[in-house]
């Protein structure tokens, strides 16, 4: 034997626990840091199963190395044979009953713990909608399309896939926002999630697993914040060009903040009044309202966007959220000041940011993402001065924590 | 009529010669050029080819993998395009699974599965060949989509709709995945049935199922996945097909489909497939093992009863590859649990693994390491599978780089390991020299130590939240480290193929200087060290009977009054010579390539023009009627060495053996 051999293995085990200590590191996207209940009842599963897998690994492989070492030869002699053992009814099921025990146990254990991932609670908060206290059982219809997400809040009924019917053609909500999801911390939220076009997943991983979004159909997840919070998400399903690209976030409030965010969201936008803006407002009506919804602006007019999902993000309180393009792009500069430089390069040639299906495509083909609309300098100028009028532009706290890279 | 199982003397040749349906076919005769590969129907040939070919194809899925490890080693890099980039990475996934690891277990099972159950070769030799050709131009076929459809197929290797649609991926990329996977998988059903006949009707004398080495039936459980898994994906790709080329809207949402349909056809296929994948390899390390433990293998029996539970627990799994798709809590429940359950048999042959070391004198030949590592590799991979089991862990995992891990983990550590220790321990046998063995153990180093730094560090990644498929990723995830450790380790396995192509060469140069390596370099057990090395074209002088399982170690060695092992023979008493000159074998015929060329064809026709169908029809067509009226046999040639069919006038049926059926093969 190679005294390679002996070094090597050594080796692996050091790489194994560097690997162990790698997983303590700080990541937004760490399964391993749960921040909800969900999330909580997966680990602690996953942890039982892991010292289980973990004793088990270390056995066999010990074996092996201990029986490499121990009754290694170089070469062999005719009459040198070690006991020529065939089998052993017994030990065959003891190894075959003991593992299935295990298996056993496990399985108790997953199935409580896949009982309590479905299972839904009545947690109807008291919200105050248009003015009046409604009784609200939190739900969030979460749409997935291609590269990015959209949120749909109804206060008013506790909707069900058979009253939302169409993915692609979802009843007015109450609020239509997109990228950033809004909930209040501690109270469970339960989604339905879908799709308009291909299939997604969303997955915020530090509050639950993930859920794949599948056109045509609605299926029922649940999300949990033990406490206010940015929980950042990645689309898990591939889901063409842009699909690394494809992020999202979760914004755990406090009840005040969450009602604020719902007064604040249920505004129309306001008519601008600064010169630029005003421009900005007209080039929108002329350029964009195709696609783009502006709650006060295009709503008479609007039926939906003419990209292959139908869809386009609200832009009603397009600068209340602090992420633009499928959550990959900043709305704001570090120092609070709008990202000018990010919103023009966007708006200029979005698939220079973002990888799309949009530009150059033949007649009777939808394009898919943002198409490069040929704007001018000064259009896209007074476009981003409209944009940045649909506020309220979030707290400093806000805009720091939900920085993407 | 392979169901004959006792071997029929040979009706002699000077009626059927005068009785030749069509003067004008004539069989090819058999020889040693180049062309006389291609009519070739000699399993062993057809063996070689199939590992030759899955080589070059390990080469290109290889390049793909390093060009996905080279884009992902630093966040935030373009050397890719996203688009290049799935459709990359989408290629590598088919290239390994269907033009590497499928065909070089096939390599294995071609060569194998006659020489261990003492047949001269299959039950249907041009149905073999045909097998062979037809999967070469499926291979070449899909990765002509690079230049002809505008680039590969970018929807992954399980291509869910509707992203595979017309509207989400208009190139031809995924016409050319369908028609690709769906000319592989005709050959492989082919195969399948053919190897299946092989076993259950080609045995020697005496060689009961249940004296079968345990690799035979490794294989033969494969065989029967593969038999009743690929009509599935068949049926799922020709859908597949017709929804792009003819709008037939089967998965089409707009159209009131459900996309779970295609979900739960390929991974109806798609999860039987993963044991198709490591079976073989199983079986393999199950002949090492013992081999250099100096043992039998422990509880024969439950390695063969824990296969094939393994064969019919896979069909009942696959639902655990959607448990977030949306599918019903009970569904998730019932899938999560009958999952977990097929971790038992598969720990039982593990543990009989460890129980046939145990005890053992145990020889660290590069065969041994590779075993050894393939039952380390998959225990980590089984484990991590135990963990996705788990539904709830699961919807944390699934679709990230931790089932990116699992895996390749079982691919790679327990499919391709073992494959490449039967390379190490076979090559003597079909090449008749040795590998060298201090250069094997220097490329297992650089495999195992690659593995471990490519897809170790994949574990992390997942579980830090890196989604899989994504073209890349940003800064400040936590994911450069273990990304740019994962590339570092990719590119030393790509050198340890390299290595082993090297060593491949250069002990081919060097045997010429070194002693042939004999029957039964390894002093193993099973019939095929009973010929000479490399084997005759007529594998056995006289098909052994057979009176044990091991039937070879007990030709050699046997017990004294204390139970203690004695040797009864030497190798060269023991072993044949190969030197029988009157055995009568399969004639070639070039027809299965040419049908294999009009597949193709038919392809091409289907995505690009319907007047191509027409020609590559007729060719496809036209082969078999020429198949069925080409004589059965040339008397006068392919009869093994030195065949003087003049004055054999009556064959001794002995002699003959049980690969002489051909006779009845095309009926």
């Amino acid at each position: 034997m190679t005294p390679t051999r002996r070094r090597a293995w050594p080796g692996l085990l050091i790489l194994l626990s560097l690997l162990l200590a790698g997983c303590a590191s700080d990541a937004e996207l760490d399964t391993l840091q749960p921040r909800g209940e969900s999330a909580r009842d997966i680990d602690d599963l996953l942890d039982f199963v892991m010292i289980v897998a973990g004793v088990v690994l270390v056995l066999v492989v010990g074996v092996i190395l201990w029986m490499g070492w121990r009754n290694r030869v170089s070469d062999y002699d005719d009459d040198d044979f070690p006991a020529q053992t065939h089998g052993n009814n017994a030990l065959e099921i003891l190894w075959t009953v003991v593992p299935a025990a295990i298996m056993a146990a496990v399985a108790v254990l997953t199935v409580i713990a896949h009982i309590a991932l479905n299972e839904t609670e009545a947690n109807a908060i008291e919200v105050e909608v248009d003015g009046s206290a409604t009784s609200w059982e939190p739900k969030v219809v979460v749409v997935g399309q291609q590269w990015w997400w959209e949120y749909r809040y109804y206060f008013d009924d506790d909707v069900t896939p058979e009253m939302l019917g169409d993915p692609k053609n979802l009843p007015p909500a109450d609020i239509v926002t997109s990228g950033q999801m809004a909930i209040p911390a501690g109270q469970e939220i339960e989604l339905l999630v879908t799709s308009r076009d291909v299939i997604h997943s969303y997955w915020i991983p530090a509050l639950n697993g993930k859920r794949d979004a599948r056109p045509g159909f609605f299926s029922p997840w649940k999300l949990a914040a033990d406490e206010p919070g940015v929980f950042f998400g990645q689309c898990t399903e591939f889901c063409g060009v842009s699909h690394s690209r494809m992020r999202m976030q979760v914004v755990a409030m406090t009840d005040d903040d969450f009602q604020e965010w719902i007064d604040t969201q249920m505004t129309p936008a306001a008519t601008p009044t600064d010169e630029a803006a005003v421009r900005g407002m007209e080039a929108f009506v002329a350029n964009c309202a195709s696609c783009h919804l502006i709650d006060g602006v295009n709503d008479d007019t609007y039926t939906g966007a003419t990209t292959q999902s139908g869809s386009a993000p609200d832009l009603t309180h397009f600068a209340s959220r602090t992420t633009f393009a499928g959550g990959i792009l900043n709305t704001y500069n570090e120092d609070g000041s709008l990202n000018r430089d990010d919103l023009a390069a966007w708006i200029r040639d979005p698939a220079a940011v973002k990888d799309n299906v949009a530009d150059g495509l033949g007649d009777g083909v939808a394009p898919r993402g943002m198409p490069n609309l040929g704007l001018s300098e000064r259009t896209i100028s007074d476009l981003i001065s409209y944009l940045e009028t649909l506020g309220p532009k979030p707290s400093a706290e806000i805009i720091a924590a939900t920085e993407v890279e | 009529m392979a169901i004959i199982e006792q071997p029929l003397a040979i009706e002699t040749s000077e009626a059927q010669l005068a009785e030749r349906p069509l003067g004008s076919l004539t069989r090819p005769q058999g020889g040693n050029g180049w062309r006389d590969w291609l009519s070739s129907v000699d399993h062993k040939r057809i063996g070689i080819m199939y590992g030759v070919a899955a080589m070059f194809f390990f080469l290109v899925g290889g390049a793909e993998a390093l060009l996905i490890r080279t884009q992902l080693a630093f966040p935030e890099q373009g050397f890719l395009s996203a688009q290049i980039y799935n459709e990359i990475y989408t290629m590598h996934g088919l290239t390994m699974v269907f033009l590497f690891v499928m065909p070089l277990a096939a390599a294995f099972a071609n060569y194998l599965i006659p020489l261990q159950i003492g047949a001269r070769d299959v039950a249907f030799p041009r149905l073999n060949a045909l097998s062979f050709w037809v999967w070469l131009s499926g291979a070449v076929f899909i990765n002509s989509s690079w230049l002809l459809g505008g680039g590969g197929a970018d929807c992954g290797w399980f291509c869910y709709s509707p992203n595979s649609g017309v509207t989400f991926s208009p190139t031809h990329g995924v016409d050319f995945y369908a028609v690709g996977l769906l000319i592989i998988g005709t050959a492989s059903i082919v195969s399948s049935l053919n190897l299946i006949v092989t076993v259950l009707n080609m045995r020697a004398p005496g060689m009961s199922l249940f004296r079968m080495p345990v690799l035979t039936w490794m294989l033969l459980v494969t065989q029967f996945l593969l038999a009743f898994a690929l009509p599935v994906i068949v049926v799922a790709l020709f859908l597949l097909l017709f929804d792009r080329v003819f709008d037939s809207q089967f998965f089409d949402p707009d159209a009131g489909a459900d996309p779970l349909l295609w979900q739960h056809l390929f991974w109806i296929f798609g999860h039987p497939e993963v044991y198709i994948i490591i079976l073989p390899s199983f079986g393999i390390i199950s002949e090492i093992i013992p081999t250099f433990s100096r043992k039998p293998i422990f509880g024969y029996s439950f390695m063969v009863f824990s296969g094939i539970a393994i064969g019919f627990m896979g069909w009942g799994v696959w639902a655990h590859h959607m448990f977030v798709s949306g599918i019903g809590p009970i569904s998730v429940a019932a899938f999560s649990l009958s999952t977990m359950f097929i971790a038992v048999p598969t720990g039982v042959k593990i543990l009989n693994w460890l129980a046939t070391m145990w005890g053992g004198k145990i020889k660290f030949t590069t065969a041994m390491l590779f075993s050894v590592g393939t039952v380390a590799m998959f225990t980590i991979g089984g484990l991590s599978g135990v963990t996705h089991a788990l539904a709830p862990a699961d919807t944390q995992q699934t679709d990230t780089y931790y089932i990116v891990a699992h895996f390749h983990y079982v691919i790679f550590g327990g499919g391709v390991l073992g494959l490449m220790g039967g390379a190490y321990f076979w090559w003597p046998k079909i090449f008749g020299h040795m590998l060298n063995e201090r250069r094997g153990k220097i490329h297992f180093w650089l495999m195992i130590i690659g593995m471990n730094l490519t897809f170790g560090p994949m574990h992390v990644l997942g579980l830090q939240g890196m989604s899989r498929r994504i073209d890349t990723y940003s800064a400040g995830f936590g994911f450069d480290l273990w990304n740019l450790v994962a590339t570092i380790g990719a590119y030393t396995i790509g050198l340890g193929v390299c290595y082993f192509l090297y060593n491949a060469w250069v002990s081919k140069r060097e045997a010429k200087h070194l002693p042939a390596p004999g029957p039964d370099p390894w002093d193993a057990r099973s019939l095929e060290w009973m010929v000479p090395s490399p084997t005759p074209e007529h594998n056995f002088d006289v098909i052994p009977t057979v009176e044990s399982q091991d039937e070879w170690w007990y030709r050699k060695y046997g017990y004294d009054d204390n139970h203690k092992v004695v040797r009864i023979a030497t190798v060269e008493e023991a072993a044949q010579k190969g030197d029988a000159d009157d055995v009568h074998l399969p004639s070639p015929s070039f027809w299965p390539l040419v049908i294999a060329v009009g597949m193709p064809l038919i392809g091409y026709g289907v995505i690009f023009n319907l007047w191509l169908c027409v020609i590559g029809g007729i060719l496809v067509a036209g082969s078999i009627y020429a198949w069925v009226l080409e004589p059965v046999d040339d008397p006068d040639a392919g009869h093994g060495h030195d065949d003087h069919h003049d004055d054999d006038g009556g064959d001794d049926p002995a002699m003959v053996g049980a690969g002489a059926t051909d006779e009845g093969e095309g009926s």
